[in-house]
């Protein structure tokens, strides 16, 4: 409740920002288009809200764009509310890590674009005295484990993954996310690709009814966690993991070889998957052999016409265009394994391809924007 | 006739004043009361919206979400009884150590604490007030829960005998942990009232006391506390408000899993924690997102119930305490007579 006024409010606060640009630009534009474009491009200001998974890209994007005269607000209020603020027309873009349904398309304003954005794998941490890494697990025992039904790290199944490891006889902590999340609807939408059990007993979403373990907040309460209980085990972000140092599992993947979340590993999940006319996509469990199997995708939703359908105006349309055009050019240079480069893996070119055609459909009252 | 000397020539007294220059009377009288009729407006428009908004998870999940205990939001299951539990059972740990420790601290601030204390322990025990909730909650996580698990491991296996507290196994979130930090929260409220009341005790009532023979103890048991007794139990009211919709530091602590827990070191939910949890990916959901306003106001109820129950069995309970204090009063005289 609190959370959808703050939004509203600023949202309000900001629209009423981006009208006063926008008048006062349209009037410049109004007298000498000419002039002005040859002059550098008029100031424009975009907002976005939705998946926090994403947030740390666009607000590293923002502070390039912002000396090229662009700015962009993104407020990470989480998937679901990012969708729901793109049907009020409140934001002019949405983050979203799962693609849309079409309940969500049929509650929008007009058409809508959705642009996969970056990926990033979901690791499965784990705190064992003495093992700090090296540790191999493949979907069904990943299930068996989440399922409470293998108890103790010697058990059986664990041991036949990692021959010659000196597993412990203590037992299995599962940790899990509490609050509803993209990253417990990726790692269980893995583990309901992987366990026919998994699926038809629990199921995945945003929050499933766990049979085991405990709860925690948010990634950091996860890594807490983890981190303070023996023989403990859970999921968290691979951004979160790598920037964190956490010890993360090898997970063995469709292909049948064990693949350690990096920043390659992850990319290359899109590699072998079919890419649908909407884009789509869904990255769980990638038939690619390099390819790690919990990788979760991010959406980038904008309207087809967001003049039209999202009340823009044309200056705040050319800077959404911008914006996108910067995404899938220089911006995806920004993602990867480098020291200054945010650990979330790159799109391959043939989806950046994708997405820049997919840009070109954009209009803003039915012309083309420039 | 003395009040009409004061009044301005003409007018024969206060009330038989012209309506004119009994105006700003009335516009306070009329200040007032628009302001508390505003309170009650807001209270009924949020009640109305509340019920508005959990109008699908109503016809939804009925009576069974607050009976039924299985919250499975991805299959559309939202019954919520562990989550009503947790929430007052949390409460309820946080009631019972934190109110006699903030009683027994307004009581030593008032009547033995050195003068010059005084000022910067009252000023130390508001300050808790002044710490966000959220800061609590981490200083569990990282330090309390962790410090506490061997302690609750051994309290649970040494009392394992007795019910509800020992016997089962501890786990790093649990119930105790989020009441104990819910204890920490509530101390500073409850205390401040206690205090302001407790200083309010006449004098002579405390004299009386001490020169029928009662010892300190005494002195405190029978007259102080029967006394400030009614602003006591306001001030563990308003304690007991702030534990029962307590969110973040809930959360963080209480382990999230929507199960009733057969001991007190066992994880659980509580409704603030679920509405907070799950509320941001829920918007796109209806029947989710609605589900969790239903959360919000099965609280709502909740709270004015156990604030009515609660007042109801404590005005009963003072009512035969201040029998059983003239009694003691009596007893008094023969302070053998009181300690036996």
């Amino acid at each position: 409740m609190n959370r959808r006024i703050t939004a509203a409010a600023t949202a309000i606060v900001v629209a009423a920002g981006v009208a006063a640009c926008g008048s006062s630009n349209s009037n410049t534009g109004g007298s000498g288009s000419t002039g002005s474009s040859s002059s550098s491009r008029p100031a424009a200001t975009i907002n976005g809200a939705g998946s926090t998974l994403a947030a740390p890209i666009y607000q590293q994007w923002s502070s390039t764009l912002k000396s090229q005269n662009l700015t962009q607000n993104y407020n990470p209020v989480g998937s679901g509310a990012g969708i729901t603020d793109l049907q009020t027309a409140t934001v002019d873009f949405a983050g979203s890590d799962p693609a849309l349904k079409p309940s969500d398309i049929a509650k929008m304003k007009g058409p809508v674009l959705q642009f996969p954005v970056a990926f990033g794998a979901i690791t499965v941490s784990y705190n064992l005295t003495g093992i700090k890494s090296g540790l191999k697990l493949d979907g069904p025992t990943l299930a068996e484990i989440f399922m409470g039904k293998i108890t103790k790290w010697n058990d059986s199944a664990i041991k036949a993954l990692n021959p010659g490891m000196n597993l412990p006889s203590s037992s299995i902590t599962v940790i899990h996310r509490s609050d509803s999340s993209g990253t417990t609807d990726g790692f269980t939408k893995y583990l309901s690709d992987v366990s026919p059990t998994w699926k038809s007993s629990i199921g995945a979403g945003k929050v499933v009814k766990w049979p085991t373990g405990t709860g925690a907040a948010k990634n950091a309460g996860v890594a807490a966690a983890v981190k303070q209980t023996a023989g403990a085990i859970g999921y968290v972000e691979q951004a979160y993991a790598i920037e964190n140092n956490f010890t993360y599992a090898a997970v063995k993947n469709s292909a049948g070889t064990y693949i350690l979340p990096t920043i390659a590993n992850t990319s290359a999940a899109a590699n072998g998957i079919t890419i649908p006319a909407d884009l789509g996509i869904s990255t769980i469990n990638s038939p690619a052999a390099g390819a790690y199997p919990i990788v979760s995708q991010t959406f980038l939703d904008v309207y087809k016409d967001p003049c039209k359908d999202g009340g823009e105006s044309k200056t705040t349309a050319s800077g959404l265009k911008r914006f996108l055009t910067y995404a899938f050019g220089a911006g995806q240079s920004t993602l990867g394994a480098g020291s200054n480069q945010l650990p979330y893996a790159p799109l391959p070119s043939g989806l950046v391809t994708k997405d820049q055609s997919q840009l070109a459909t954009m209009t803003c009252n039915g012309s083309s924007i420039s | 006739m003395a009040a009409s000397a004061t009044t301005v020539p003409g007018d024969r007294s206060l009330v038989e004043r012209s309506p004119g220059r009994r105006l700003p009377d009335q516009v306070l009288r009329w200040g007032l009361t628009s302001l508390a009729t505003l309170i009650l407006i807001i209270i009924g428009y949020f009640f109305v919206r509340l019920i508005g908004q959990s109008g699908t998870a109503i016809s939804h999940s009925g009576l069974s979400f607050v009976f039924g205990n299985d919250w499975d939001p991805a299959h559309n299951v939202f019954h919520g009884a562990a989550l009503i539990v947790g929430t007052l059972i949390t409460s309820a740990i946080a009631m019972i150590i934190g109110v006699p420790v903030a009683v027994a601290t307004a009581v030593f601030i008032v009547e033995s604490c050195p003068r010059r204390l005084r000022g910067p322990v009252s000023i130390l025990v508001d300050l808790l007030a002044a710490v966000p909730s959220v800061v609590y909650g981490l200083w569990g996580v990282f330090v309390l829960a962790p410090k506490l698990l061997p302690a609750e491991k051994w309290f649970a296996s040494t009392f394992s005998f007795i019910p509800w507290l020992g016997g089962g196994t501890p786990v790093l979130y649990n119930y105790f942990i989020a009441g104990l930090i819910l204890a920490i929260m509530i101390l500073p409220i409850v205390s401040a009232i206690s205090r302001e009341v407790i200083a309010t005790v006449p004098q002579e009532n405390k004299e009386a006391a001490l020169a029928l023979g009662a010892t300190r103890w005494e002195m405190i048991r029978m007259a102080v506390l029967p006394y400030s007794r009614p602003g006591i139990v306001g001030g563990a009211m308003l304690g007991m408000g702030r534990a029962l919709g307590e969110t973040i530091a809930v959360v963080l602590l209480i382990g999230n899993a929507p199960t009733i827990g057969n001991h007190i070191f066992a994880q659980g939910y509580s409704l603030a924690a679920v509405i907070a949890n799950e509320f941001n990916e829920a918007a796109n959901t209806p029947l989710w997102a609605s589900s969790l306003f239903y959360a919000g106001l099965v609280l709502f109820i909740l709270t004015l119930l156990v604030n009515i129950v609660a007042r109801y069995f404590i005005s009963r309970g003072s009512r035969g305490t201040r029998g059983t204090g003239a009694t003691g009063m009596t007893i008094a005289s023969g302070p053998a007579g009181g300690q036996g």
